[in-house]
């Protein structure tokens, strides 16, 4: 994958199996997100391919629902948490279609599966973390979709709000659910997801999380990448 | 002076007609796009825009006179030239796109000036800065019921995408929108509507139009719908209490919808009961905790 001249990610090769959760690991600039995009089919890859099932990601698109970042919304907006969660069935609405029935069962079906149908008229900065986090993650659910792709869901959440999205992932995953989401914390990361990909701008382990996360795969995804930054400073090479 | 007086003995004149007309077509088709103009933090933008606008107008003046379709082209050029120009230059250079506009707009803005100083007529370059209603015609008033029928049925039929494109623009994409053509389509009708306000409100002044009842409408509602139709409401409020104002005032018609509309700003500043300034006082925080 790359932008322009600059080659984000290469070499990689991984396969997740449906109902699985997955766990996208790396440093900072090691191509986490580069790595969704590419699932999402967002980003034209330089060489090789992504498949769903048999079909090209523009294709998967209604099995596909992503959750943004936490600091990428505007909590100001002036929208309810139901309101958020019903934009999850307007991409397959009609130009002229208005939510149905079959609409809001889902919609409400979402609020309910997540615990917030009684928030569902509040504007979403009265929220706490772990709720707001919800309601994404609802909208996520109303899409009918079922693989979640999830850009750094840990990020910002207080311990309470992780524990709460820890057990909310797992769960999904035992419903047959599969979750694709990049990580930063790896204590998080074995807790609460089975697999494991880790990067560091090309593929250094990929499968099982306890396989993955060996400590001299560790070293290698997170050390390497202080080399490229600081490696003149330090001059030490790593294998 | 009786009510008759203060109320309906100035729309007597055709020319009042016009411009109220003009001007409460255009805020409710303003109204609407200053929601997505506040909700994208693109307020300045949108002021510089307008800004940029004037040289085009001018050119368009000089080689064609004061046919209100080469009025508005020149416009619509002008102000898309700044906007994919300074585009351009944010990705060919190191030079940022908030300073890129503000450079462009303003070269473009002193260009404008300096032409209709140079114009060999009698057109005054303060009714183009600030407005005239005098100035409202029969084409005018056209081309403002064209231009806010069109905005307001482009919002009607696209109101999911551009409440998608306005939220959450990475969505919108991940979800088969096309975020691009809804944010260009959204900046040439910006253009179109500043265009079609200059003659009411001025080049200057336009851009309040839109502005002053969207981020009022903002500190009082929970909702994009509402939040909407409470711009649109306001700015046709403005409107018709700025006209009266400035017929009895004797003044410019643009600045004196412009201070109607910053005076329910002021209010809501002071008064909304949730994101009011008072009840942030009175809290002792700026704002609402996010907990």
């Amino acid at each position: 994958m790359r932008y322009g001249r600059l080659t984000a990610l290469s070499d990689i090769s991984f396969e997740t199996p449906c109902g699985s959760s997955t766990a996208v690991l790396g440093a900072n600039g090691a191509g986490k997100s580069t790595l969704l995009r590419a699932v999402l089919g967002w980003q034209a890859l330089a060489a090789g391919e992504v498949r769903i099932g048999d079909a090209h990601p523009q294709h998967a698109r209604p099995r596909l629902a992503y959750v943004p970042q936490r600091h990428a919304v505007d909590w100001d907006f002036p929208i309810t948490v139901r309101g958020v969660v019903e934009q999850g069935r307007y991409p397959s609405l009609g130009l002229f279609q208005r939510l149905g029935a079959a609409d809001r069962e889902l919609v409400d079906g979402a609020l309910e599966e997540l615990g917030i149908s009684e928030l569902a008229g509040r504007q979403i900065r009265r929220l706490s973390g772990g709720q707001q986090q919800r309601v994404f993650l609802a909208r996520a659910l109303a899409q009918g979709g079922d693989i979640f792709l999830l850009d750094e869901p840990f990020a910002g959440l207080d311990l309470f709000g992780s524990e709460e999205l820890t057990h909310i992932l797992r769960k999904w995953e035992a419903q047959g659910r599969t979750v694709l989401a990049a990580v930063h914390d790896l204590g998080i990361a074995r807790t609460c997801f089975t697999r494991g990909v880790l990067l560091d701008t090309s593929l250094v382990a990929a499968g099982p999380i306890a396989d993955v996360l060996t400590p001299a795969n560790i070293d290698r995804a997170y050390r390497h990448g202080h080399c490229v930054h600081a490696g003149a400073a330090r001059g030490e090479a790593h294998p | 002076m009786s009510v008759h007086d203060l109320l309906l003995a100035p729309f007597s004149y055709e020319f009042m007609r016009r411009g109220l007309l003009s001007a409460v077509l255009l805020g409710a088709s303003g109204g609407l796009l200053g929601c997505v103009l506040v909700l994208r933090r693109l307020a300045l933008m949108g002021d510089a825009l307008s800004h940029s606008l004037l040289p085009g107008v001018a050119v368009a003046w000089l080689l064609f006179g004061t046919s209100t379709s080469a009025l508005f082209f020149g416009g619509l050029v002008a102000g898309l030239l700044t906007a994919l120009g300074s585009a351009l230059l944010s990705r060919l250079t190191r030079v940022k796109e908030d300073a890129a506009f503000g450079s462009l707009f303003i070269v473009f803005f002193g260009m404008g000036v300096a032409l209709i100083s140079k114009l060999p007529t009698r057109i005054n370059l303060a009714d183009f800065l600030f407005g005239n209603v005098l100035g409202v015609g029969a084409s005018d008033l056209r081309l403002a019921g064209a231009v806010s029928a069109g905005t307001v049925a482009l919002f009607a039929i696209f109101y999911r995408s551009i409440l998608l494109e306005t939220f959450d623009p990475v969505f919108h994409r991940a979800t088969g929108g096309r975020g691009g053509l809804v944010h260009l389509g959204f900046l040439t009708l910006t253009v179109l509507n500043l265009v079609a306000a200059m003659q009411t409100m001025g080049i200057v002044l336009a851009l309040g139009l839109f502005l002053l009842p969207a981020v009022s409408a903002y500190l009082w509602c929970d909702r994009f719908i509402s939040m909407l139709l409470l711009s649109v409401g306001l700015a046709i409020g403005g409107s018709v209490v700025g006209i009266l104002v400035s017929f009895h005032a004797g003044l410019a018609s643009g600045a004196s919808i412009v201070l109607c509309l910053g005076a329910a700003f002021l209010v809501s500043v002071l008064f909304s009961p949730r994101y009011g300034a008072l009840r942030g006082l009175r809290l002792g925080s700026a704002r609402p905790p996010a907990a």
